[in-house]
């Protein structure tokens, strides 16, 4: 018995030496003296997985009916989605970093300036990587909208794959004259209570940004490096204006829905009057897909609203990186962003410059079709708005659960 | 010969089945306990700095913890108190008519619907934009869908409290209509009739106490087991309180990375509570009546 518990100790710190090792081995490639060729040749029979976020039935769509049989098809490879966005991509990184896995379970993902700043934060991310993609050259990276993300400069550690602007929209038969700034939504509310709310996610604390560039005064009011005392300045504006007023938000401002999908169900029920999103609105798919009414219009936001980008990056342990930047440069190729922008599609905005386009492709480009019900981003761009540094959000997270739902 | 190797036999299949137990039971359990014991130090993790308690002193000063836990007891026991009362009423007034084939399978099904799936067709029904605010409006009973009660994502968690009810109260008539079976209620009942007792007599003196002594360790396993319940809190309750298990992957998934053993914390906690709460369960009685 005295042996059974010795070998059962040494087995439980052998265990717990193993869970705690923190030491992290990495596999670079040498891109400096491989070529572009030399790469891709290596790829074929290659297994890349991509974790994304499947939220969306137009973008999975797209991913499991055009991408992944054209990689298949073209360059041998084989992509395996699986679901996870920022929180859960973070997670993966953690435990894996922890565990000291060398060969990681996912190759590349889709992420944004949040995630992006913390992967860097845990030297999670792979790179750079982008400059040496053949299709990069259609990209300009002297937009800040691109090459900056979150106020932080992308330096070829992401690769841009889609471009858009946040947006509100309502529909126009039941609110002719929707508010566009928050002194309107304060009578808005007050005249229809119970129709707005906040989501507690992404989409709701990029709102939440865009009231406090407002509170700022201007739409630069957030621009440059975090400011603390900035931030405590404005927060506390944007508290006092929402806990006023929460009493009028969808159940008193007792609760806030989780997330943007259970938002959208609320507004497609009728509980709400008044929604938002990324891709100016997001509502081309919905109303196309009849959960939305055709009279649901987007619109701009009189302070403006946030235009980012999202990025594709590769994993720091990704056991396939050069099948991932193949896939990647498959992504921004002139041919599967131009499927993407169709409003058939993805109706995802094109992250490449159409100058730099071969031409065939800028005359495709013009025939694209043009969205019935959402705004152009050309329609916002005189309400635009620069993400501000990801440390806003992060307080934002924080704040708004202690400054607003536990009140 | 034999008389010796019978027990040494024995007592080797117990000592593999202890072994066993031991390692895929009890080991990663106490290894992911120290574990996550360790985080909440600030002992591991990837951008630990070494031994604090800032992050216990910061989740008890939230208080958090302490409203998340006594509101998921508070959910928890009244899910259990009124599945356990209802299941009761069930199981003896339709006992009969649960000898029913057709019927026993009709109670059976709800078992098989996972959490999840409850968790939505409530919504589906009874949120203000659902089936009954629907059929509320056409039928004129209300004006506009907002006027519709707050039966979801709501102050009171009647949502959730309605999810395991429907999830539990099948669960609990099958189990007392297996006691009332096996510890020959019925007989024990007529002959209490026969030295006299009255109905109400024979119902709490004997059928109640016994369906419940024989149960009362499932009865309180299953309050704990709805104490850390996550999918259906997740969707069908609120932002503020939460309950336990929503509070800590919220607080595991948080955006800030220095924060994240705030959630390990949480965890730790819910874990000695539980543990506390399991040892006072399985203390061994002093008298175990009707074995």
């Amino acid at each position: 018995m005295t042996k059974l518990i010795q070998y059962l100790t040494l087995l439980f710190l052998a265990l717990l030496s193993a869970s705690c090792g923190s030491d992290t081995k990495r596999t670079t490639l040498d891109l400096e003296n491989t070529d572009w060729e030399t790469l891709v040749n290596s790829t074929s029979g290659k297994t890349v997985n991509f974790m994304m976020w499947q939220g969306s039935p137009v973008i999975n769509e797209y991913i499991n009916n055009y991408v992944v049989p054209t990689v298949k098809e073209r360059y041998g490879i084989n992509l395996q989605i699986s679901g996870g966005q920022g929180p859960e991509i973070v997670q993966l990184v953690i435990g894996e970093k922890q565990a000291g896995i060398a060969q990681g379970q996912v190759d590349m993902v889709w992420i944004n300036g949040e995630t992006f700043f913390q992967l860097r934060k845990l030297d999670g991310l792979w790179g750079p990587f982008v400059d040496k993609l053949p299709n990069s050259k259609y990209i300009n990276f002297e937009d800040p909208f691109i090459s900056v993300d979150f106020q932080q400069p992308v330096n070829y550690m992401e690769s841009p794959w889609s471009i858009s602007q946040f947006a509100l929209f309502t529909d126009t038969l039941q609110v002719a004259n929707p508010p566009k700034n928050l002194e309107e939504l304060e009578r808005f509310v007050k005249e229809n209570p119970g129709t707005f709310t906040i989501s507690n996610d992404f989409t709701g604390m990029t709102l939440l940004k865009s009231f406090m560039a407002e509170l700022g005064g201007s739409p630069k009011s957030l621009d440059g490096k975090f400011d603390q005392e900035k931030y405590d300045r404005l927060s506390a504006k944007l508290w006092d204006f929402i806990n006023r007023n929460k009493k009028y938000f969808w159940k008193s401002g007792e609760t806030f829905p989780k997330e943007q999908t259970k938002m959208k169900q609320l507004f497609a029920s009728g509980e709400l009057k008044i929604a938002y999103g990324y891709g100016e609105g997001g509502i081309e798919e919905n109303v196309r897909s009849g959960l939305f009414p055709n009279t649901v219009k987007g619109y701009a936001w009189d302070n403006g609203t946030i235009k980012n980008s999202n990025y594709l990056g590769i994993l720091q342990n990704a056991p396939q990186k050069a099948a991932a930047m193949q896939v990647i440069n498959f992504l921004i190729s002139p041919e599967a962003q131009l499927k993407k922008a169709s409003p058939e599609s993805m109706n995802a905005n094109m992250v490449l410059d159409i100058d730099r386009l071969p031409e065939a492709y800028q005359k495709l480009y013009a025939k694209t079709k043009t969205r019935k019900y959402g705004p152009s981003m050309d329609d916002l761009k005189e309400h635009v708005i620069q993400e501000p540094a990801p440390e806003y959000m992060i307080k934002l997270y924080e704040d708004f659960r202690t400054a607003v739902i536990e009140k | 010969m034999k008389i010796l190797e019978r027990p040494l036999l024995k007592n080797k299949t117990n000592a593999t089945g202890i072994l066993l137990f031991i390692v895929l039971g009890v080991l990663p359990f106490a290894a992911a306990f120290i574990y996550a014991l360790l985080y909440s130090f600030g002992l591991v993790g990837v951008i630990s700095s070494g031994f604090t308690t800032e992050f216990w002193v910061s989740v008890i000063k939230t208080g958090s913890f302490f409203k998340s836990l006594g509101y998921s007891a508070a959910i928890a026991g009244i899910a259990v108190f009124l599945s356990v009362v209802i299941a009761l009423w069930l199981t003896l007034k339709f006992k009969s008519a649960l000898e029913n084939k057709f019927i026993l399978m009709m109670v059976y099904m709800p078992l098989a619907i996972p959490g999840l799936a409850t968790a939505f067709f409530i919504i589906q029904l009874l949120a203000k934009g659902g089936f009954l605010s629907r059929i509320s409006y056409a039928s004129r009973l209300i004006n506009e869908s907002n006027e519709f009660p707050d039966l979801v994502n709501d102050n009171l968690a009647l949502g959730i409290i309605l999810a395991f009810l429907t999830m539990i109260i099948p669960f609990f008539m099958l189990l007392f209509l297996n006691v009332y079976k096996n510890e020959r209620i019925e007989d024990l009942r007529i002959l209490a009739y026969s030295l006299g007792a009255t109905s109400r007599q024979v119902r709490n003196k004997v059928v109640l106490p016994i369906l419940l002594k024989k149960t009362r360790v499932l009865i309180a396993l299953y309050f704990i087991f709805l104490l850390g319940s996550y999918e259906v809190p997740l969707i069908l309750g609120q932002e503020s309180p939460q309950m336990i298990s929503v509070l800590v992957i919220q607080e595991l998934k948080q955006y800030d990375l220095d924060k994240i053993p705030e959630g390990y914390v949480v965890a730790v906690m819910y874990t000695i509570v539980v543990a506390i709460a399991a040892v006072f369960l399985f203390l061994p009685r002093k008298r175990e009546q009707y074995v």
